[in-house]
């Protein structure tokens, strides 16, 4: 069945959801200026890895990339599967971990961690335990309730830009490429893309319609770096945490009848980013139960949000958040990279096999 | 059995709407206080902290001034919390205000910690106090007791503001602290003898410090120039006085060898009020061309003395001057800047009556 509005909004929500927090304080300061280069850099780069990877999972349109690599050979999937299985489930534990952190540091001053850790884990766990049909329709529910508040926010956020700070357009430098910071704000692109493999055949797609959701993000990238750098310049704007969510925080609207627009925003984004929680358990889920067909779905489930709770509880402070951030950037380049390419390859031999064979 | 489990399931159902309340540790609304102003002064590394509060007191409102002391803001909140009945909130703090001597002595550190802990919202304005902040509150607290949002509706745009007063927020004075290019000036404030409150100027504040004090016929420009409405605020001159309805800034920059050349323009338009003799339009034109730019020049040599820009000028050359020079702006270049003025006044209509 064709559900391209509906994969292409999931798409489009779970990267909004974790565009706003930390990916423009890497990218202001990964560069000191003309920062339109590395976004448009990073997101032209994705929008290569996506076509490729839709491309390679084309070629087996009864697939999901769990039978693709098994139907190569154990080993293969061992190789391939179990690092991703690793990097999801440490991407889970960051997100919910920092969202847990957010919602502490901007509203929720006196809750303790773990009963907000909780919240955002049962949540999403609720809606992957219903399948991936269920992540899709709350996708759909999600964007019609909180888009309008999204953008009504994005369109007061410009009240104190001073244009001037746009200036100078280009770096010529090119110190990004070399910035540690940079390489740390492809989180943002590295994770959302995976689920494509693992809805079909139940579920089809057309790449390109995904790929238009995935150009449509390009402006959201840049609002998300540049009203922060042309409300408080590039110097404020670096010693922030959230430059987004400050930003949000200096807005005054005298007619509005909310002291806080922050709550708004955060509460909006949350909401995506539990979707995209949710998103991540289900696929973990999806790969464990391979091997262990005789289990429950919804009991592995259960498993792995307390495991990834677990993990939460297990980190103390913020700084360890990023620590984590680091060390898990080896497997993110390996699963951005590797994963999309070999799966193009074996695409490309499944071809020429196919082709060989009388039908 | 059937039916058992449903109603099981029903109830585990029914208690997700327990955190729905968001309760945690909550402190209900009536054993909370929600100062409107926080007013801060500091003497010998002392911290002394005041906060309006308004209580509601069959059908009025009271107005409280506390205070208390502590080695940091937070400190001196802390302990005034623990001496009141109730919980002190910050959350809705719309006023900063900062005894001179404080803001003299720089309130770099303070701006920073109101960023960092978000208690105080990064909106709230900052003014300064002309006088002991005991002796303020004492005397503003008798006009706040008909009305106790006076000293907030003094600043807020759709109430009592004026375009002579200028509006500075905490995050505009956090980032003056860390920019290279802009300062911010801070409004002046002090109990008045008729009025409850004064106002006697702005501050021009560098970098967290107040370094030097303009009026408020010179605030006008400055809004002005950073693109404020000045609409309803009248100049006079020898020969007639003219009420402002709209202004427009217009900014050339350029780079002559090492000294940044400065050309700008600003536009009003005005409706004239009252004429002494005969004057003509083009007379009130030059009148107002020479007063304005007049002004405009004694406070720019004020401002460009003490290397403080809040025009924020720097901000024109950033396309000209590499970010790295331009961290030297305000010691290299701003005090070379020759700034040339000029003001373009449309007449748009004389009232009911012809002018010679």
């Amino acid at each position: 069945m064709d559900k391209s509005l509906h994969v292409g909004l999931t798409f489009f929500l779970t990267q909004l959801g974790i565009i706003f927090f930390i990916y423009p304080e890497h990218i202001i300061a990964s560069s000191s200026e003309g920062h339109w280069l590395p976004i448009l850099a990073g997101a032209a780069a994705n929008l290569i890895v996506m076509a490729v990877y839709m491309k390679g999972l084309g070629y087996f349109s009864n697939q999901d990339i769990i039978s693709i690599y098994t139907n190569v050979g154990k080993s293969a999937a061992v190789l391939f599967l179990v690092p991703v299985i690793f990097y999801l489930y440490m991407v889970n534990v960051i997100a919910v971990r920092a969202f847990a952190e957010i919602i502490t540091i901007v509203f929720l001053s006196n809750t303790p961690i773990w009963a907000v850790t909780g919240l955002l884990l049962f949540i999403s766990t609720y809606i992957a335990a219903n399948g991936i049909a269920s992540i899709f329709r709350t996708g759909v529910l999600l964007a019609i309730l909180f888009l309008p508040s999204i953008g009504f926010i994005l369109t007061i956020s410009f009240q104190n830009v001073d244009w001037h700070y746009i200036l100078p357009l280009i770096e010529k430098r090119f110190e990004f490429l070399t910035s540690i910071s940079y390489m740390k704000s492809f989180y943002v692109f590295a994770t959302s893309f995976l689920f494509l493999g693992f809805v079909q055949p139940e579920i089809t797609y057309s790449s390109k319609k995904l790929l238009l959701a995935a150009l449509s993000l390009i402006p959201f990238l840049l609002l998300a770096v540049y009203i922060p750098v042309l409300t408080f310049g590039r110097s404020t704007a670096s010693t922030f945490k959230f430059p987004f969510v400050m930003l949000v925080g200096t807005i005054h609207v005298n007619w509005l009848m909310f002291d806080r627009v922050t709550l708004f925003l955060l509460l909006s984004l949350i909401t995506f980013t539990m979707l995209f929680i949710a998103l991540l358990i289900w696929q973990m889920s999806r790969m464990i139960s391979r091997p262990l067909p005789k289990v429950k779905p919804v009991y592995l489930l259960l498993f792995i949000s307390a495991v990834t709770y677990i993990g939460c509880i297990m980190i103390p402070n913020w700084q360890d958040v990023e620590e984590l951030f680091i060390c898990n950037m080896v497997l993110r380049i390996y699963v951005w990279l590797i994963i999309p390419f070999s799966i193009y390859f074996l695409g490309l031999r499944e071809k020429r096999k196919r082709s060989y064979e009388p039908t | 059995m059937n039916l058992r489990k449903r109603i099981i399931k029903g109830l585990i159902v029914l208690t997700l709407a327990l955190p729905l309340s968001g309760c945690w540790d909550n402190i209900d609304i009536n054993h909370r206080v929600l100062p409107v102003v926080l007013g801060i002064s500091k003497s010998e590394g002392i911290f002394h902290v005041f906060l309006q509060i308004s209580e509601p007191v069959t059908d009025r409102i009271r107005i409280k001034i506390v205070s208390g002391s502590g080695r940091t803001i937070t400190h001196a909140i802390d302990r005034l919390s623990m001496n009141m009945e109730e919980h002190v909130d910050l959350l809705h703090v719309k006023i900063v205000l900062l005894d001179k001597q404080f803001a003299m002595e720089g309130m770099s550190e303070s701006i920073v910690d109101f960023m960092r802990a978000r208690d105080i919202s990064p909106k709230a304005l900052v003014a300064i106090c002309d006088e002991d902040l005991p002796s303020f509150f004492d005397k503003v607290k008798k006009g706040l007791e008909s009305q106790g949002t006076i000293l907030f509706d003094f600043f807020e745009k759709n109430a009592g503001w004026n375009p002579q007063i200028s509006l500075t927020r905490v995050w505009q004075v956090y980032r003056s602290i860390h920019s290279f290019t802009r300062d911010v000036a801070i409004p002046i404030v002090r109990s008045g003898k008729t009025t409850a409150i004064e106002h006697i100027g702005s501050a021009v504040i560098k970098n967290g410090r107040m370094v030097a004090r303009i009026s408020p016929s010179e605030t006008l420009l400055f809004n002005a120039f950073n693109g404020e409405s000045t609409q309803g605020s009248i100049e006079v001159m020898n020969h007639a006085s003219v009420l402002i309805t709209a202004n427009t800034m217009r900014n050339t920059s350029s780079m002559i060898g090492d000294t940044p050349y400065m050309k700008s323009t600003i536009r009003l338009k005005v409706v004239l009020l009252e004429t002494r003799g005969q004057p003509t339009n083009e007379m009130i034109r030059e009148e107002l061309d020479k007063l304005l730019t007049e002004r405009f020049n004694a406070m720019f040599g004020k401002i460009q003395a003490v290397k403080a820009d809040i025009l924020g000028l720097g901000q024109f050359y950033r396309h000209i001057i590499p970010r790295e020079s331009l961290a030297d702006w305000r010691e290299e270049y701003y005090p070379r800047l020759q700034l040339e003025m000029h003001i373009e006044t449309n007449i748009q209509n004389t009232g009911f009556l012809n002018t010679p």
